[in-house]
């Protein structure tokens, strides 16, 4: 009686094993991340705005039909990246996205910004420099550090009524962003 | 031969614990990361810097652009407050508080995440646009068929989940104790 006992326990431990092993292999195994579904959008080092979620069609990036996207793609490779511009006195949210989907930094209009955004994306070692220059960084501008070259910077804006909606994606479309070298 | 089927024995037994184990965790998930209020549930890690395992494999089964932690959190409900199965067959009311946010919006969406809202009408509830009880509350009508007050009008047939998106939130942050959620009352069916 004991020994078929034992099989199954052994079979219990080897299952909590292999869960463990799928859990922690999955994001590896995806085939597709936001990184790739967005990847024929034209965002390089430019504000692209996302088109509006409409009933009855395919939503895969799991947008908010009442908000509007800006997305651009930035490479701190290349030097760090900035996001610049005046936005609708209206709530808005930014997110930075790396290759695995997973949001390295987010805030909102509400951390007492209000409509100027003026964020600095850094990775490790351009924080480093800019510590060493001792440069006087512009009052208002957000430093953000990264642990990641590759990013995506996702801003909503939402409109407070639809018929607004096209004066809103005019004026995030205005947002510059891209690296300085 | 006994020895064989103890082993192969063995090997159903992971296999099964293992992958069922896996998929329950990522589809349910109670156990395993998921916040429940009633019938809505949510993934309070998602848009951390740092997600435990189990969030990372919820983001990579979703590929979809979470909200960052500060930007609020999204709940989902497949079912109503009596634990059935939501059905475009039946008529539904959402009711009561929601935690306190900036602004929040109601979506319905069928399995493959397309949004079911009837066409010619707004796609969703947004918090700033629809009418309130004298309490404050909100009641919003759900379903196919015509009903009064906020009606958020659906289109086809089967299952559907609704998705409650709270923006700009301190819910779940450890700052505020306020996470009562609308109930999900099941009115007539076909």
């Amino acid at each position: 009686m004991i020994r078929p006992l034992l099989w199954l326990v052994a079979g219990a431990v080897l299952g909590g094993i292999i869960h463990i092993f799928v859990i922690l292999m999955l994001p590896a195994l995806a085939e597709q991340s936001v990184w790739t579904r967005v990847a024929a959008i034209d965002a390089d080092n430019r504000m692209a705005i996302l088109p509006p979620v409409k009933a009855g069609e395919p939503n895969p990036l799991g947008l908010d039909p009442e908000l509007v996207y800006g997305l651009c793609r930035v490479d701190l490779s290349q030097g760090p990246a900035y996001v610049k511009g005046t936005l609708p006195d209206a709530f808005w949210s930014v997110a930075l996205f790396n290759q695995s989907g997973i949001i390295a930094y987010s805030t909102t209009n509400r951390d007492g910004i209000g409509q100027v955004m003026d964020l600095g994306i850094f990775n490790a070692s351009q924080t480093r420099l800019l510590a060493q220059q001792q440069l006087d960084v512009a009052e208002g501008l957000l430093v953000v550090e990264s642990t990641s070259d590759k990013l995506l910077v996702l801003v909503r804006l939402a409109p407070p009524h639809d018929v607004v909606r096209g004066r809103f994606e005019r004026s995030l479309a205005n947002v510059t962003c891209g690296t300085r070298p | 031969m006994r020895f064989v089927f103890y082993l192969l024995m063995m090997i159903v037994v992971a296999l099964g614990v293992g992958f069922g184990l896996s998929y329950y965790a990522l589809t349910d998930g109670r156990l395993f990361g998921v916040a429940q209020v009633g019938p809505w549930h949510a993934w309070p890690d998602v848009g951390a810097s740092a997600p435990n395992p189990y969030t990372r494999g919820h983001l990579a089964r979703t590929a979809a652009f979470e909200l960052g932690q500060s930007e609020g959190l999204q709940f989902t409900a497949s079912s109503d407050s009596d634990g059935q199965a939501l059905t475009r067959d039946c008529s539904y009311s959402v009711q009561g508080k929601t935690p306190l946010a900036t602004f929040w919006t109601l979506v319905a969406l069928d399995d493959a995440g397309i949004n079911i809202a009837a066409p010619d009408v707004a796609p969703a509830m947004h918090s700033a646009n629809i009418v309130r009880t004298n309490e404050g509350d909100i009641q919003i009508n759900i379903g196919t068929r015509l009903m009064p007050g906020n009606w958020l009008e659906l289109a086809g047939a089967g299952p559907f989940k609704l998705v409650l998106s709270l923006y700009d939130t301190a819910v779940f942050s450890g700052f505020s104790s306020d996470e009562s959620m609308p109930v999900i009352l099941r009115g007539e069916c076909a």
